[in-house]
């Protein structure tokens, strides 16, 4: 249900009171001295805000917005453009833009103005990987007097503003394991992760030396890609542990914003091969977004995430499984998104692996947010790092037992999450 | 690609339309019934405290720039002597502090232009009721009267301000 549309009447702002009680009171004062001298400043006071209402829209104006960003890793570049409605000048709009949680820089942007429209520009920087949301940011007419105002409605959408390693986005060649057979389907002469030869198109800065077809580059003058036909529609399930941990509920809320973030990235790559995503997210319950491929389960897996949160309380890894088990098929391919930081007894791996789900480990580790927040100095500071590094090596070796476990240290980077994928060898091992 | 420019110091203080604003009401403080000069001393400062306030970057401070100079115009006006000199002074004053609200620092530069449409009305106004007073024969009654009407208009202006949706011209949507 949206939230209720603030009244786009006219509205008097704080001066407005004061220049009526000045004006009342200078009139009061001229009566009671028999002195005209107050009347003649209490008149300009006492009529300005009438004026200033008269002299504006006189009924809810609707204003073109337009909001961008661009960027990519950490940079966050937000543009916008509001287009005033005829009658009404730009340079009278105000535009209220706050800087969405998560991400850091200037808290309000700059703008410009033209007698047609105001443009304005943020710059922000995200520490972590994230996914937040930026509302369309309020506008409002205000008369140049700064007495009254009236709010002006937008038709934008909320933008939501993604960012996760770039890595991400090459592992969406992987071949991925069918749980639902395709009838008539033939196989690829060609194996591997291209399939057949569709075309040309021109190269991305993310496409690997193989793919580019370097004579068809050379004729053109500029890099071209081979695109090929993928054959891969196999499944995937994107499962994220939301269960409180020990390491605090600000830590937990931090390394679940970055993992929200990956299991989009990693959603979004191979959605892009229209391979089946399915996507879980373990808190008290299991919320499950069941599998399906195209741009409407992107837009599912991301409201979902937007508005997954912590649990409050962390329930038996058993019912985990128990829900998978009933919301997806058999023998599906999961990344569990787990920060491996309680006891191995709670670890999802195994359960999930005794019912037939073979299971790979991303594992954000807590250790750089640790580290941020520690008071130690010196040797003392090394010696505590040194320790909590060997405690997760053996954390993460003893996961390993279970299934293939990445620890991942540096957030803006799956580099080594991406190879481990992309070698067939260790992930059938697994 | 959009190119923003820093505004400067020397424009968030605007010193034209603060020039505009000190001049009639430094005149009214030197014209007051305050003795010693302390009526032009107030005036100064006030009109400096709102240049000031306005100057600050931080939003809140700069919401209160206009409390002194509203004050002082305030204590002037009650203070000033009867005279038409007066009279045109302290309207003035009015006008030049609606003028000065209009530029306001915070907001894209031009607002004293584009607020013309609502200085001019209680310009008008001024004008006609100085020029009534010029020209039209006073006495206590009269004045009475003019206190009546000024009392009915005062009605009529709080009877807007509690209900602004009269301004629009077609139904606000809720």
């Amino acid at each position: 249900m949206n939230p209720p549309e603030p009244a786009s009447g006219l509205r008097w702002r704080p001066l407005t009171p004061l220049l009526l009680a000045a004006g009342a009171a200078l009139l009061l004062a001229a009566v009671v001295l028999r002195n005209p001298v107050p009347l003649f400043l209490g008149l300009p006071l006492l009529l300005a805000p009438v004026a200033a209402g008269v002299a504006g829209p006189r009924g809810p104006p609707h204003a073109a917005l337009t909001l961008t960003a661009e960027g990519s890793g950490p940079e966050v570049r937000l543009e916008g453009t509001v287009r005033a409605p005829p009658g009404v000048d730009a340079r009278d709009l105000v535009v209220e833009v706050d800087r969405p949680p998560g991400l850091l820089g200037d808290p309000r942007p700059r703008f410009e103005w033209s007698r047609s429209s105001v443009k304005f520009r943020a710059s922000w920087s995200a520490p972590n990987p994230l996914i937040t949301e930026l509302v369309p940011p309020p506008v409002v007419w205000r008369d140049p007097l700064g007495l009254v105002e009236r709010r002006v409605s937008t038709s934008a959408d909320p933008l939501v503003i993604t960012r996760y390693p770039p890595e991400l986005l090459r592992i969406g060649a992987v071949r991925l394991e069918r749980t639902t057979p395709l009838p008539g389907e033939t196989r690829s002469r060609r194996v591997g992760e291209s399939g057949e030869f569709h075309g040309i198109r021109v190269a991305r800065p993310d496409d690997p030396p193989r793919q580019i077809n370097w004579r068809a580059s050379a004729r053109a003058g500029y890099r071209l890609a081979n695109e090929y036909d993928l054959e891969k529609t196999g499944d995937i399930l994107v499962l994220l542990d939301a269960r409180p941990t020990q390491l605090g509920s600000a830590t937990d809320e931090r390394l679940f914003a970055i993992a929200r973030a990956a299991a989009l990235g990693l959603s979004d790559a191979f959605l892009a091969v229209k391979a089946r995503v399915g996507l879980g997210v373990f808190g008290e319950f299991l919320e499950a977004v069941p599998l399906s491929t195209g741009r409407t389960q992107r837009i599912r897996i991301e409201t979902t995430l937007k508005r997954a949160h912590l649990a409050a309380v962390a329930p038996p890894p058993e019912r985990c499984a128990v829900a998978v088990r009933r919301a997806f098929p058999y023998g599906l391919t999961t990344v569990v998104f787990s920060t491996l930081a309680d006891d191995s007894l709670t670890d999802l791996s195994p359960y999930l692996r005794r019912r037939g789900y073979p299971v790979m480990v991303l594992s954000p580790s807590p250790l750089p947010l640790l580290s941020e927040g520690s008071t130690l100095t010196g040797e003392d500071e090394k010696l505590a790092e040194r320790i909590a590094r060997l405690a997760r090596r053996n954390r993460v070796a003893r996961a390993w037992e279970e299934a293939p476990t990445i620890d991942w240290t540096d957030y803006w980077s799956l580099g080594q999450f991406v190879d481990f994928v992309r070698r067939p060898r260790v992930r059938r091992a697994g | 690609m959009i190119e923003f420019a820093e505004p400067s110091r020397l424009r968030a203080v605007r010193p034209v339309s603060l020039a505009v604003l000190a001049l009639p009401a430094v005149f009214l403080g030197y014209l007051s019934g305050f003795p010693g000069g302390a009526g032009f001393v107030l005036m100064v400062a006030a009109v400096a405290a709102a240049g000031v306030l306005r100057a600050s970057r931080i939003p809140h401070r700069a919401a209160y720039a206009p409390v002194p100079v509203l004050i002082g115009l305030l204590l002037e006006a009650v203070a000033a002597p009867v005279g038409f000199g007066t009279e045109v002074v302290v309207g003035l004053a009015g006008v030049a502090f609606l003028v000065w609200l209009a530029d306001d620092p915070a907001r894209p530069a031009g607002g004293a232009v584009r607020g013309l449409s609502g200085v001019a009305l209680p310009a008008l106004a001024l004008g006609i009721a100085w020029s009534s007073a010029l020209f039209l024969p006073s006495g206590v009654v009269p004045l009475g009267v003019a206190g009546a009407l000024l009392a009915l208009a005062i009605a009529a202006v709080a009877f807007l301000v509690g209900r602004p949706s009269l301004l629009d011209r077609g139904e606000a949507r809720s």
